[in-house]
């Protein structure tokens, strides 16, 4: 045990080479993207995609090591790690808050373009009360799993945990699923007028934090598994928990304002 | 099939959850304390122990503070950031390097010395 350490509570971190390549992959991504766009060429994409997997994979991997296998994360770490977590979460309502203003700049007062009328003429919306409305119970009940997890873990009850847990991993696939195959059978395209621009990016981003919030969850049943939590210290499992009850709330808004709403 | 599944049901709820035979033992998660490791363990001990502050993070307060009686700092380097609350409303706080062996004054006319700190953990 290094002796200079036990002088303050904070992590002051090793030197790392993710921060590097993590800006070096989120360059790749972004030239990437317009090469693709302008050259029809998806090389420095895909290059990027995969060294940005890698840089979180390590990056991640590396702050469990210190937390759980080094015990860096004293309650003064954690409470920053809080913080970030939550700062990250507002950050992402944000981006969500500009994905609504499009919806509703455009279905508050329709365009003559596309018929002075939302949802816009000719355009056939999804029944609310068919798949959309499963979804949203999907969500809920996902909502109330991982509570149930968080709870067996505070009781320090390892079986429920993992039960809890496996289940909110279950639906969040089954969501996925079902979302997908909704996009595949739609009626309508994202260049279907002003309708399918707010509807696919607004649905899409949220679908892509679902599958992100899974992966976040995922990881945190496999760290379960590995008994990298103890009853009072979970901080991982807490932000995975944070986050998917931001995605559900952001299909609440969602459900009731594009599909229930706008349809 | 069914009639197993109908009956495993039945005895089940009968039982109660908590008394479910599932596929492995209710299993516990190992005591917090015993689970920790390193500098958080030593915290975790350290507050076990009754040390509720055991980075000593707390705000210190002034002595009487004149040059001879300064107040004392602990610190474990040779020189440390002291920050001075001149008075209880004042909005601003009144930073200086305090350096081993010479006292020193904040505007407010408090005296300060570095002191040899003991690892706290």
């Amino acid at each position: 045990m290094t002796s200079s350490h036990g002088h303050h509570a904070f992590h002051l971190v090793d030197m790392s080479p993710w921060p590097l390549t993590g800006s070096i992959s989120a360059m790749m991504l972004t030239t990437g993207l317009v090469k693709w766009f302008h050259q029809f060429n998806p090389d420095l994409l895909v290059l990027g995609v995969v060294a940005t997997t890698l840089t979180m994979i390590q990056w991640w991997r590396d702050i469990t090591r210190e937390g759980t296998y080094q015990g860096l994360h004293t309650k003064a770490v954690t409470i920053g790690l809080r913080w970030g977590m939550i700062l990250f979460i507002t950050s992402e309502v944000l981006f969500f808050f500009s994905f609504f203003w499009a919806f509703f700049h455009s279905s508050l007062s329709p365009n003559v373009e596309v018929g002075s009328c939302w949802p816009p003429a000719g355009i056939q919306t999804f029944n609310p009360f068919q798949i959309p409305l499963l979804n949203t119970a999907i969500l809920l009940a996902s909502g109330a799993t991982v509570t149930w997890a968080h709870h067996a873990i505070m009781e320090a009850n390892y079986t429920q945990s993992v039960q809890g847990l496996s289940i909110t991993v279950i639906l969040g696939m089954y969501f996925t699923a079902l979302q997908a195959l909704e996009y595949y059978e739609a009626p309508f395209t994202i260049a279907d007028s002003v309708y399918g621009s707010t509807f696919f990016v607004a649905t899409g981003f949220h679908g892509l934090h679902v599958i992100i919030g899974s992966t976040f969850l995922s990881v945190c049943l496999y760290r379960l598994y590995k008994c990298h939590f103890s009853s009072s210290h979970h901080f991982g499992f807490e932000a995975a928990a944070w986050y998917w009850h931001f995605v559900d709330v952001v299909w609440l808004f969602l459900y009731i304002s594009i599909y229930w709403w706008g349809g | 099939m069914a009639s197993l599944i109908a009956r495993s049901l039945v005895l089940n709820s009968r039982r109660g959850v908590q008394l479910t035979s599932v596929r492995f033992a209710n299993k516990m998660m190992a005591d917090p304390v015993e689970h920790a490791t390193g500098l958080e363990k030593q915290e975790l001990l350290s507050k076990a122990a009754g040390n509720e502050n055991p980075f000593d993070m707390r705000v210190y307060k002034r002595v009487s503070g004149d040059q001879t009686n300064p107040t004392s700092v602990p610190s474990f380097y040779d020189r440390r950031l002291v920050g001075c609350i001149c008075e209880e409303d004042a909005t601003s706080i009144n930073w200086m390097w305090l350096e081993k062996g010479e006292s020193k004054r904040c505007e407010c006319g408090y005296w300060f010395q570095l002191q040899d700190a003991k690892p706290m953990v």
